[in-house]
Protein backbone atom coordinates (compact mmCIF):
# COMPACT_ATOMS: atom_id res chain seq x y z
CA UNK A 1 0.00 0.00 0.00
CA UNK A 2 1.19 3.75 -0.76
CA UNK A 3 0.85 6.30 1.32
CA UNK A 4 -2.43 7.07 0.73
CA UNK A 5 -4.12 4.29 1.02
CA UNK A 6 -2.47 3.22 4.32
CA UNK A 7 -4.20 7.11 5.35
CA UNK A 8 -7.69 6.00 4.01
CA UNK A 9 -7.56 3.05 6.18
CA UNK A 10 -6.25 4.22 9.29
CA UNK A 11 -7.93 7.79 9.01
CA UNK A 12 -11.16 6.77 11.58
CA UNK A 13 -8.80 6.14 13.99
CA UNK A 14 -5.93 8.63 14.28
CA UNK A 15 -6.02 11.88 15.40
CA UNK A 16 -3.21 13.38 12.43
CA UNK A 17 -1.61 12.29 9.79
CA UNK A 18 1.11 13.27 7.70
CA UNK A 19 2.16 12.21 4.93
CA UNK A 20 5.66 12.76 4.32
CA UNK A 21 6.04 11.23 0.41
CA UNK A 22 4.35 8.47 -1.16
CA UNK A 23 6.42 6.05 0.82
CA UNK A 24 6.43 7.07 4.55
CA UNK A 25 3.60 8.39 6.63
CA UNK A 26 3.25 9.68 10.42
CA UNK A 27 0.05 9.20 12.81
CA UNK A 28 -0.79 9.87 15.94
CA UNK A 29 -3.48 7.82 17.55
CA UNK A 30 -4.32 6.43 21.33
CA UNK A 31 -4.13 3.19 23.30
CA UNK A 32 -7.71 2.85 23.17
CA UNK A 33 -7.95 2.20 18.78
CA UNK A 34 -4.23 0.87 18.92
CA UNK A 35 -5.84 -2.77 18.60
CA UNK A 36 -8.27 -1.01 15.53
CA UNK A 37 -5.64 -0.09 13.53
CA UNK A 38 -3.26 -3.51 14.38
CA UNK A 39 -6.28 -5.19 12.67
CA UNK A 40 -7.44 -3.13 10.08
CA UNK A 41 -3.74 -3.61 9.09
CA UNK A 42 -4.00 -7.31 9.40
CA UNK A 43 -6.95 -7.45 7.14
CA UNK A 44 -4.66 -6.12 4.42
CA UNK A 45 -2.23 -8.52 4.90
CA UNK A 46 0.88 -5.97 6.59
CA UNK A 47 2.79 -8.47 8.42
CA UNK A 48 5.76 -6.58 9.06
CA UNK A 49 6.60 -3.93 12.04
CA UNK A 50 10.26 -2.77 11.56
CA UNK A 51 10.86 -1.68 15.22
CA UNK A 52 9.46 0.16 18.26
CA UNK A 53 10.74 3.34 19.12
CA UNK A 54 10.61 5.17 22.15
CA UNK A 55 10.66 8.84 22.42
CA UNK A 56 10.65 10.64 25.94
CA UNK A 57 9.71 14.36 25.65
CA UNK A 58 9.35 15.37 28.59
CA UNK A 59 6.09 14.67 30.25
CA UNK A 60 5.23 12.12 27.47
CA UNK A 61 6.55 8.88 26.42
CA UNK A 62 6.19 8.87 22.57
CA UNK A 63 6.26 5.13 21.33
CA UNK A 64 6.24 5.05 17.52
CA UNK A 65 5.14 1.41 15.54
CA UNK A 66 6.97 1.29 12.41
CA UNK A 67 4.88 -0.73 10.49
CA UNK A 68 6.05 -1.62 6.32
CA UNK A 69 3.08 -1.57 4.33
CA UNK A 70 4.70 -2.51 1.29
CA UNK A 71 5.73 -0.28 -0.06
CA UNK A 72 5.25 2.59 2.56
CA UNK A 73 6.10 3.29 6.18
CA UNK A 74 3.46 3.63 8.95
CA UNK A 75 4.83 5.60 11.83
CA UNK A 76 2.26 5.44 13.91
CA UNK A 77 2.31 7.12 17.21
CA UNK A 78 1.11 6.59 20.70
CA UNK A 79 1.63 9.28 22.98
CA UNK A 80 1.49 7.76 26.82
CA UNK A 81 1.86 10.73 29.92
CA UNK A 82 4.32 9.57 32.52
CA UNK A 83 2.32 8.71 35.34
CA UNK A 84 0.18 5.90 32.95
CA UNK A 85 2.97 4.04 31.14
CA UNK A 86 1.00 1.34 30.36
CA UNK A 87 0.32 -0.17 27.15
CA UNK A 88 -1.28 -3.28 25.95
CA UNK A 89 1.28 -5.76 23.96
CA UNK A 90 0.92 -6.40 20.13
CA UNK A 91 2.53 -9.66 20.37
CA UNK A 92 -0.49 -11.16 19.01
CA UNK A 93 -0.95 -10.06 16.39
CA UNK A 94 2.11 -9.15 15.34
CA UNK A 95 4.53 -11.99 16.98
CA UNK A 96 7.63 -10.14 15.35
CA UNK A 97 7.50 -7.22 18.13
CA UNK A 98 8.46 -9.80 20.89
CA UNK A 99 11.89 -8.40 21.27
CA UNK A 100 11.55 -4.33 20.68
CA UNK A 101 8.93 -4.35 23.28
CA UNK A 102 11.33 -5.69 25.82
CA UNK A 103 13.67 -3.32 24.77
CA UNK A 104 11.19 -0.54 25.20
CA UNK A 105 10.17 -2.22 28.84
CA UNK A 106 13.87 -1.75 30.02
CA UNK A 107 14.83 1.35 28.40
CA UNK A 108 11.85 3.41 28.74
CA UNK A 109 9.78 1.98 31.43
CA UNK A 110 6.99 1.46 29.49
CA UNK A 111 4.94 -1.54 30.80
CA UNK A 112 3.69 -3.57 28.11
CA UNK A 113 0.76 -5.44 29.50
CA UNK A 114 0.24 -9.24 28.46
CA UNK A 115 3.50 -9.47 26.99
CA UNK A 116 4.61 -13.42 27.25
CA UNK A 117 8.23 -12.95 28.32
CA UNK A 118 8.88 -9.35 29.97
CA UNK A 119 12.67 -9.94 31.31
CA UNK A 120 15.42 -7.77 30.14
CA UNK A 121 17.25 -7.87 27.13
CA UNK A 122 20.37 -5.91 26.59
CA UNK A 123 21.08 -4.59 30.41
CA UNK A 124 22.48 -6.67 32.81
CA UNK A 125 20.37 -8.39 35.35
CA UNK A 126 22.09 -6.54 38.32
CA UNK A 127 20.68 -3.10 36.67
CA UNK A 128 18.76 -1.35 39.07
CA UNK A 129 15.33 -1.31 39.44
CA UNK A 130 13.41 1.80 38.43
CA UNK A 131 16.27 3.56 36.18
CA UNK A 132 15.61 3.23 32.75
CA UNK A 133 18.52 5.10 30.49
CA UNK A 134 16.66 6.35 27.65
CA UNK A 135 14.91 8.69 29.90
CA UNK A 136 15.16 12.39 30.19
CA UNK A 137 16.01 12.45 33.98
CA UNK A 138 18.72 9.66 33.87
CA UNK A 139 20.33 12.12 31.37
CA UNK A 140 20.31 14.66 33.50
CA UNK A 141 21.43 12.66 36.41
CA UNK A 142 24.57 10.85 34.04
CA UNK A 143 25.65 14.35 33.19
CA UNK B 1 14.28 -35.80 31.42
CA UNK B 2 16.24 -32.86 29.73
CA UNK B 3 19.49 -31.12 29.99
CA UNK B 4 20.74 -27.63 29.80
CA UNK B 5 23.74 -27.05 27.39
CA UNK B 6 25.15 -23.34 27.93
CA UNK B 7 26.69 -22.05 24.60
CA UNK B 8 28.88 -18.89 24.95
CA UNK B 9 29.17 -15.76 25.68
CA UNK B 10 32.21 -16.79 23.67
CA UNK B 11 30.17 -17.43 20.16
CA UNK B 12 30.52 -21.36 18.65
CA UNK B 13 31.22 -19.29 15.26
CA UNK B 14 32.50 -15.92 15.47
CA UNK B 15 34.44 -13.73 17.90
CA UNK B 16 31.62 -12.01 19.17
CA UNK B 17 30.05 -12.31 22.94
CA UNK B 18 26.25 -13.90 23.59
CA UNK B 19 24.92 -16.74 24.99
CA UNK B 20 22.58 -19.33 24.34
CA UNK B 21 21.13 -21.69 26.81
CA UNK B 22 19.64 -25.07 24.72
CA UNK B 23 17.51 -27.46 26.23
CA UNK B 24 18.15 -30.88 25.53
CA UNK B 25 17.11 -34.06 25.19
CA UNK B 26 19.51 -36.63 24.24
CA UNK B 27 20.86 -35.02 21.19
CA UNK B 28 17.70 -33.64 20.21
CA UNK B 29 17.16 -29.64 20.81
CA UNK B 30 13.67 -28.73 22.52
CA UNK B 31 14.20 -25.12 23.59
CA UNK B 32 16.42 -22.26 23.39
CA UNK B 33 16.80 -19.11 25.25
CA UNK B 34 19.19 -16.02 24.16
CA UNK B 35 20.73 -13.54 26.67
CA UNK B 36 21.92 -10.60 24.30
CA UNK B 37 23.49 -7.04 25.79
CA UNK B 38 27.25 -8.40 25.92
CA UNK B 39 28.57 -5.73 23.87
CA UNK B 40 25.32 -3.16 24.40
CA UNK B 41 27.57 0.02 24.08
CA UNK B 42 24.99 2.88 24.64
CA UNK B 43 25.18 3.88 21.51
CA UNK B 44 21.19 5.50 21.23
CA UNK B 45 21.56 7.49 23.78
CA UNK B 46 25.46 8.55 22.45
CA UNK B 47 23.73 9.97 19.62
CA UNK B 48 21.92 12.30 21.21
CA UNK B 49 24.95 13.65 23.34
CA UNK B 50 26.96 14.59 19.76
CA UNK B 51 26.62 16.83 17.18
CA UNK B 52 25.45 15.69 13.27
CA UNK B 53 28.92 15.34 12.41
CA UNK B 54 30.51 13.74 14.87
CA UNK B 55 27.75 10.89 14.57
CA UNK B 56 28.88 9.95 11.23
CA UNK B 57 31.87 8.29 12.45
CA UNK B 58 29.52 7.06 15.37
CA UNK B 59 27.08 5.47 13.25
CA UNK B 60 29.99 4.02 11.54
CA UNK B 61 31.62 2.30 14.24
CA UNK B 62 27.89 0.23 15.52
CA UNK B 63 29.24 -2.55 12.88
CA UNK B 64 32.68 -3.07 11.65
CA UNK B 65 31.90 -5.33 8.47
CA UNK B 66 28.65 -3.08 7.39
CA UNK B 67 30.06 0.69 8.75
CA UNK B 68 29.42 2.32 5.17
CA UNK B 69 25.29 1.07 5.25
CA UNK B 70 25.22 2.50 8.81
CA UNK B 71 26.48 5.85 7.96
CA UNK B 72 24.69 6.02 4.48
CA UNK B 73 21.25 5.77 6.32
CA UNK B 74 22.29 7.38 8.75
CA UNK B 75 23.58 10.65 6.75
CA UNK B 76 20.88 10.11 4.45
CA UNK B 77 18.01 10.22 7.20
CA UNK B 78 20.14 13.91 8.24
CA UNK B 79 19.85 14.58 4.92
CA UNK B 80 16.17 14.42 4.89
CA UNK B 81 15.54 16.10 8.21
CA UNK B 82 17.84 18.96 6.82
CA UNK B 83 15.78 19.37 3.39
CA UNK B 84 18.56 18.64 0.90
CA UNK B 85 19.24 16.07 -1.66
CA UNK B 86 22.91 15.07 -1.96
CA UNK B 87 24.22 15.76 -5.87
CA UNK B 88 23.70 12.68 -8.04
CA UNK B 89 27.26 11.54 -8.07
CA UNK B 90 27.69 10.89 -4.81
CA UNK B 91 24.54 9.20 -4.64
CA UNK B 92 26.27 6.94 -7.28
CA UNK B 93 29.37 6.57 -5.24
CA UNK B 94 27.35 5.19 -2.29
CA UNK B 95 26.00 2.64 -4.07
CA UNK B 96 29.40 1.47 -5.18
CA UNK B 97 30.64 1.16 -1.79
CA UNK B 98 27.91 -0.29 -0.12
CA UNK B 99 27.44 -3.23 -2.85
CA UNK B 100 31.15 -3.67 -2.43
CA UNK B 101 30.65 -4.25 1.20
CA UNK B 102 27.57 -6.51 0.76
CA UNK B 103 30.22 -8.69 -1.83
CA UNK B 104 33.06 -8.63 1.30
CA UNK B 105 30.38 -9.45 4.08
CA UNK B 106 28.93 -12.40 2.37
CA UNK B 107 32.21 -13.77 1.16
CA UNK B 108 33.33 -13.29 5.18
CA UNK B 109 30.14 -15.44 5.74
CA UNK B 110 31.17 -18.17 2.92
CA UNK B 111 34.31 -18.48 4.55
CA UNK B 112 33.10 -18.69 8.00
CA UNK B 113 30.60 -20.91 6.97
CA UNK B 114 33.22 -23.69 5.24
CA UNK B 115 35.25 -23.44 8.26
CA UNK B 116 31.91 -24.31 10.67
CA UNK B 117 31.42 -27.26 8.65
CA UNK B 118 34.69 -28.19 8.48
CA UNK B 119 35.55 -27.38 5.03
CA UNK B 120 38.79 -25.47 5.71
CA UNK B 121 39.93 -25.16 2.27
CA UNK B 122 36.63 -22.89 0.85
CA UNK B 123 37.38 -20.91 3.87
CA UNK B 124 40.89 -19.91 2.91
CA UNK B 125 39.35 -19.46 -0.80
CA UNK B 126 36.63 -17.28 -0.09
CA UNK B 127 38.74 -15.11 2.27
CA UNK B 128 41.66 -14.42 -0.52
CA UNK B 129 38.74 -13.59 -3.36
CA UNK B 130 37.92 -11.36 -0.29
CA UNK B 131 41.33 -9.31 -0.30
CA UNK B 132 40.12 -8.39 -3.87
CA UNK B 133 37.22 -6.78 -2.76
CA UNK B 134 39.28 -5.14 0.46
CA UNK B 135 42.00 -3.89 -2.26
CA UNK B 136 39.40 -1.84 -4.53
CA UNK B 137 38.29 -0.31 -1.69
CA UNK B 138 41.03 0.54 0.00
CA UNK B 139 41.49 2.33 -3.91
CA UNK B 140 38.44 4.42 -3.69
CA UNK B 141 38.14 5.49 -0.08
CA UNK B 142 41.46 4.92 1.47
CA UNK B 143 40.46 2.43 3.89
CA UNK B 144 39.82 -1.39 3.51
CA UNK B 145 37.37 -1.69 6.17
CA UNK B 146 36.76 1.75 8.06
CA UNK B 147 36.13 3.84 4.48
CA UNK B 148 34.95 7.03 5.96
CA UNK B 149 33.33 8.03 2.68
CA UNK B 150 30.21 9.37 3.82
CA UNK B 151 29.69 13.02 4.92
CA UNK B 152 26.08 14.90 5.56
CA UNK B 153 25.63 16.21 1.88
CA UNK B 154 27.29 13.61 0.14
CA UNK B 155 30.47 11.51 0.24
CA UNK B 156 34.27 12.64 0.86
CA UNK B 157 36.01 11.29 -2.21
CA UNK B 158 35.69 10.88 -5.94
CA UNK B 159 35.94 7.72 -8.23
CA UNK B 160 38.58 8.84 -10.23
CA UNK B 161 38.81 7.75 -14.05
CA UNK B 162 42.06 5.84 -13.55
CA UNK B 163 40.29 3.87 -11.06
CA UNK B 164 37.93 2.06 -13.32
CA UNK B 165 39.97 -0.28 -15.36
CA UNK B 166 41.30 -1.50 -12.17
CA UNK B 167 37.85 -1.89 -10.83
CA UNK B 168 36.74 -4.10 -14.08
CA UNK B 169 39.15 -6.36 -13.16
CA UNK B 170 38.81 -6.95 -9.74
CA UNK B 171 35.29 -7.86 -10.56
CA UNK B 172 35.93 -9.71 -13.41
CA UNK B 173 37.85 -12.17 -10.86
CA UNK B 174 35.36 -11.74 -8.33
CA UNK B 175 32.55 -12.99 -10.51
CA UNK B 176 34.37 -16.11 -12.00
CA UNK B 177 35.16 -16.94 -8.13
CA UNK B 178 31.57 -16.39 -6.76
CA UNK B 179 30.59 -18.66 -10.42
CA UNK B 180 33.11 -21.64 -9.09
CA UNK B 181 31.50 -21.23 -5.31
CA UNK B 182 27.94 -21.55 -6.73
CA UNK B 183 28.74 -24.69 -8.65
CA UNK B 184 30.20 -26.43 -5.59
CA UNK B 185 27.42 -25.19 -3.44
CA UNK B 186 25.23 -27.54 -5.68
CA UNK B 187 27.63 -30.51 -6.30
CA UNK B 188 29.81 -30.78 -3.41
CA UNK B 189 28.89 -33.55 -1.15
CA UNK B 190 30.26 -31.88 2.27
CA UNK B 191 28.41 -28.70 1.64
CA UNK B 192 25.34 -30.66 0.76
CA UNK B 193 25.43 -32.93 3.69
CA UNK B 194 26.04 -30.22 6.10
CA UNK B 195 23.99 -27.92 4.96
CA UNK B 196 20.53 -29.07 3.61
CA UNK B 197 17.58 -29.42 6.00
CA UNK B 198 19.03 -27.82 8.95
CA UNK B 199 18.06 -25.12 10.69
CA UNK B 200 14.83 -24.65 8.63
CA UNK B 201 12.89 -21.70 8.74
CA UNK B 202 9.65 -22.08 7.21
CA UNK B 203 8.26 -19.01 5.35
CA UNK B 204 5.09 -19.27 7.58
CA UNK B 205 7.72 -19.10 10.42
CA UNK B 206 9.78 -15.89 8.48
CA UNK B 207 6.77 -13.70 8.03
CA UNK B 208 5.61 -14.07 11.23
CA UNK B 209 8.45 -13.56 13.16
CA UNK B 210 9.82 -10.32 10.58
CA UNK B 211 12.81 -11.79 9.68
CA UNK B 212 14.56 -9.51 7.27
CA UNK B 213 17.26 -9.32 4.77
CA UNK B 214 19.19 -13.08 3.33
CA UNK B 215 16.84 -15.00 5.93
CA UNK B 216 14.10 -13.84 4.74
CA UNK B 217 14.73 -14.39 1.38
CA UNK B 218 16.10 -17.44 1.83
CA UNK B 219 12.61 -18.94 2.84
CA UNK B 220 10.84 -17.31 0.13
CA UNK B 221 10.06 -14.00 1.15
CA UNK B 222 10.67 -11.52 -1.64
CA UNK B 223 11.96 -8.33 0.06
CA UNK B 224 14.62 -6.14 -0.25
CA UNK B 225 14.90 -2.54 0.65
CA UNK B 226 16.72 -1.66 -2.54
CA UNK B 227 13.60 -2.78 -4.58
CA UNK B 228 11.15 -1.97 -2.31
CA UNK B 229 11.79 1.19 -1.13
CA UNK B 230 14.35 2.52 -3.11
CA UNK B 231 16.63 4.60 -1.75
CA UNK B 232 20.19 6.48 -3.15
CA UNK B 233 20.82 5.72 -6.58
CA UNK B 234 19.02 2.63 -6.63
CA UNK B 235 16.17 3.88 -8.42
CA UNK B 236 17.96 3.58 -11.57
CA UNK B 237 19.87 0.54 -10.88
CA UNK B 238 18.51 -2.61 -12.14
CA UNK B 239 19.21 -6.05 -10.34
CA UNK B 240 17.50 -9.64 -9.15
CA UNK B 241 16.43 -9.95 -5.79
CA UNK B 242 17.47 -13.43 -5.31
CA UNK B 243 15.48 -15.49 -3.47
CA UNK B 244 15.27 -19.48 -2.74
CA UNK B 245 12.82 -21.91 -0.87
CA UNK B 246 13.76 -24.32 1.00
CA UNK B 247 14.63 -21.66 4.22
CA UNK B 248 17.74 -24.15 5.32
CA UNK B 249 21.48 -23.41 5.95
CA UNK B 250 22.04 -24.07 2.52
CA UNK B 251 19.55 -21.62 0.94
CA UNK B 252 20.87 -19.05 3.01
CA UNK B 253 24.22 -19.45 1.53
CA UNK B 254 22.84 -19.82 -2.02
CA UNK B 255 20.94 -16.61 -1.46
CA UNK B 256 24.16 -14.66 -0.67
CA UNK B 257 25.87 -16.14 -3.31
CA UNK B 258 23.67 -15.19 -5.82
CA UNK B 259 23.35 -11.49 -4.43
CA UNK B 260 27.22 -11.43 -5.03
CA UNK B 261 26.85 -11.97 -8.49
CA UNK B 262 24.28 -9.17 -8.43
CA UNK B 263 25.78 -6.55 -6.70
CA UNK B 264 28.61 -7.13 -9.09
CA UNK B 265 26.34 -5.92 -12.26
CA UNK B 266 25.66 -3.40 -9.90
CA UNK B 267 28.95 -1.95 -9.48
CA UNK B 268 29.68 -2.35 -13.02
CA UNK B 269 26.54 -0.24 -13.81
CA UNK B 270 27.18 2.34 -11.71
CA UNK B 271 30.43 2.90 -12.99
CA UNK B 272 29.30 3.08 -16.56
CA UNK B 273 26.17 5.18 -15.57
CA UNK B 274 27.40 7.66 -13.05
CA UNK B 275 27.24 11.16 -14.37
CA UNK B 276 30.07 13.85 -13.54
CA UNK B 277 29.54 17.13 -11.51
CA UNK B 278 30.38 18.13 -7.90
CA UNK B 279 30.52 14.71 -5.12
CA UNK B 280 28.98 16.99 -1.97
CA UNK B 281 27.14 19.59 -1.23
CA UNK B 282 27.03 21.72 2.34
CA UNK B 283 24.58 21.62 4.83
CA UNK B 284 24.12 23.86 7.39
CA UNK B 285 24.02 21.66 11.08
CA UNK B 286 21.00 23.74 12.37
CA UNK B 287 18.35 21.54 11.64
CA UNK B 288 14.77 22.79 12.12
CA UNK B 289 12.72 20.50 14.48
CA UNK B 290 11.27 17.99 12.34
CA UNK B 291 11.18 13.63 12.82
CA UNK B 292 12.34 10.85 10.10
CA UNK B 293 12.77 7.64 8.98
CA UNK B 294 15.34 6.12 7.00
CA UNK B 295 15.65 2.30 5.19
CA UNK B 296 18.26 0.54 3.67
CA UNK B 297 19.17 -3.11 2.56
CA UNK B 298 22.36 -3.60 4.81
CA UNK B 299 23.90 -7.00 3.75
CA UNK B 300 22.37 -8.91 6.64
CA UNK B 301 18.64 -7.34 6.01
CA UNK B 302 16.50 -4.27 6.35
CA UNK B 303 18.59 -1.51 8.42
CA UNK B 304 16.64 1.39 10.11
CA UNK B 305 17.01 4.61 11.19
CA UNK B 306 14.83 7.08 13.17
CA UNK B 307 15.90 10.87 13.94
CA UNK B 308 14.21 13.19 15.61
CA UNK B 309 15.86 16.99 15.75
CA UNK B 310 15.18 20.12 17.85
CA UNK B 311 16.26 22.93 16.46
CA UNK B 312 19.97 22.64 17.37
CA UNK B 313 23.08 20.76 16.30
CA UNK B 314 22.88 17.96 18.50
CA UNK B 315 19.71 15.52 17.47
CA UNK B 316 16.74 15.03 20.27
CA UNK B 317 16.51 11.13 19.56
CA UNK B 318 18.43 8.33 17.40
CA UNK B 319 16.78 4.95 17.02
CA UNK B 320 18.69 2.31 14.93
CA UNK B 321 17.25 -1.30 14.28
CA UNK B 322 19.87 -3.55 12.93
CA UNK B 323 18.95 -6.54 10.73
CA UNK B 324 20.11 -9.48 13.21
CA UNK B 325 18.27 -7.71 15.93
CA UNK B 326 15.34 -8.14 13.65
CA UNK B 327 16.51 -11.91 12.90
CA UNK B 328 16.72 -12.99 16.53
CA UNK B 329 12.76 -13.42 17.23
CA UNK B 330 12.88 -16.77 14.65
CA UNK B 331 16.11 -18.37 16.10
CA UNK B 332 14.07 -20.43 18.01
CA UNK B 333 11.68 -22.24 14.90
CA UNK B 334 15.38 -22.75 13.17
CA UNK B 335 16.72 -24.74 16.62
CA UNK B 336 13.94 -26.32 17.80
CA UNK B 337 13.85 -30.12 16.67
CA UNK B 338 17.63 -29.88 15.66
CA UNK B 339 20.49 -31.55 17.11
CA UNK B 340 23.73 -29.95 19.38
CA UNK B 341 26.00 -30.54 16.33
CA UNK B 342 24.27 -28.31 13.58
CA UNK B 343 24.62 -25.25 16.50
CA UNK B 344 27.31 -23.22 14.81
CA UNK B 345 26.58 -23.97 11.44
CA UNK B 346 22.96 -22.90 12.37
CA UNK B 347 23.56 -19.40 14.22
CA UNK B 348 25.93 -18.73 11.67
CA UNK B 349 23.28 -19.18 9.00
CA UNK B 350 21.45 -15.99 9.82
CA UNK B 351 24.35 -13.88 9.22
CA UNK B 352 24.97 -12.65 13.31
CA UNK B 353 26.36 -9.36 14.32
CA UNK B 354 26.65 -8.72 17.48
CA UNK B 355 28.47 -5.90 19.77
CA UNK B 356 29.77 -6.69 26.05
CA UNK B 357 29.44 -6.78 29.53
CA UNK B 358 30.20 -10.24 30.90
CA UNK B 359 27.81 -13.13 33.12
CA UNK B 360 27.66 -16.52 33.83
CA UNK B 361 25.29 -19.11 33.70
CA UNK B 362 25.71 -21.38 37.07
CA UNK B 363 23.72 -25.13 36.60
CA UNK B 364 23.49 -26.96 39.67
CA UNK B 365 23.96 -30.43 39.46
CA UNK B 366 21.18 -32.05 41.87
CA UNK B 367 18.52 -29.45 40.58
CA UNK B 368 19.42 -29.34 37.14
CA UNK B 369 18.14 -25.45 37.78
CA UNK B 370 20.04 -22.48 36.18
CA UNK B 371 20.75 -19.04 37.31
CA UNK B 372 22.89 -16.40 35.93
CA UNK B 373 25.32 -14.84 38.28
CA UNK B 374 26.19 -10.65 38.30
CA UNK B 375 29.89 -9.61 37.53
CA UNK B 376 29.15 -8.30 41.08
CA UNK B 377 28.91 -12.07 42.28
CA UNK B 378 31.61 -13.36 40.25
CA UNK B 379 33.95 -10.95 41.42
CA UNK B 380 33.17 -11.21 45.50
CA UNK B 381 33.55 -15.16 44.46
CA UNK B 382 36.71 -14.42 43.83
CA UNK B 383 38.40 -12.58 46.94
Amino acid sequence: MHSNEVATLVKKHVDDIRIVDDRCLFATSDKQRLENILRALRVQKVTHISAITGVDTGNVVEVIYHFDCQPAELNLKIPLPKDDLKIPTITEIFPGAIMYERDLMEMLGVKVEGHPDPRRLFLPDDWPEGEYPLRKEWREKSK
Amino acid sequence: MTFVVPIGPQHPALKEPEFFRFEVRGEEIVDVDIHLGYAHRGIEEAFSRRNYKHNIYLSERICGICNVVHSTTYCQAVEQLAGVEPPERAKYIRAIIMELERIHSHLLWLGIAAHQIGFNTLFMLAWRDREYVMDLREMISGGRVHSATNTIGGVRRDVKIEHVPTFLRGLEKLEQSTNYYINLFKSDRTILARCTNLGVLSKEDAIKFCTVGPTARASGLKTDIRRDDPYGAYDALSFDVAIERDGDVWAKGMVRLREILESIQIVRQALKEMPGGPIRIRVGLQIPPNETIERTEAPRGELLYYIRSNGTEIPERVRVRTPTYGNFASMKSMFVGGTIAEIPIVIWGIDPCFACNDRVTLVDSRTGKTRIASFDELRRWRK
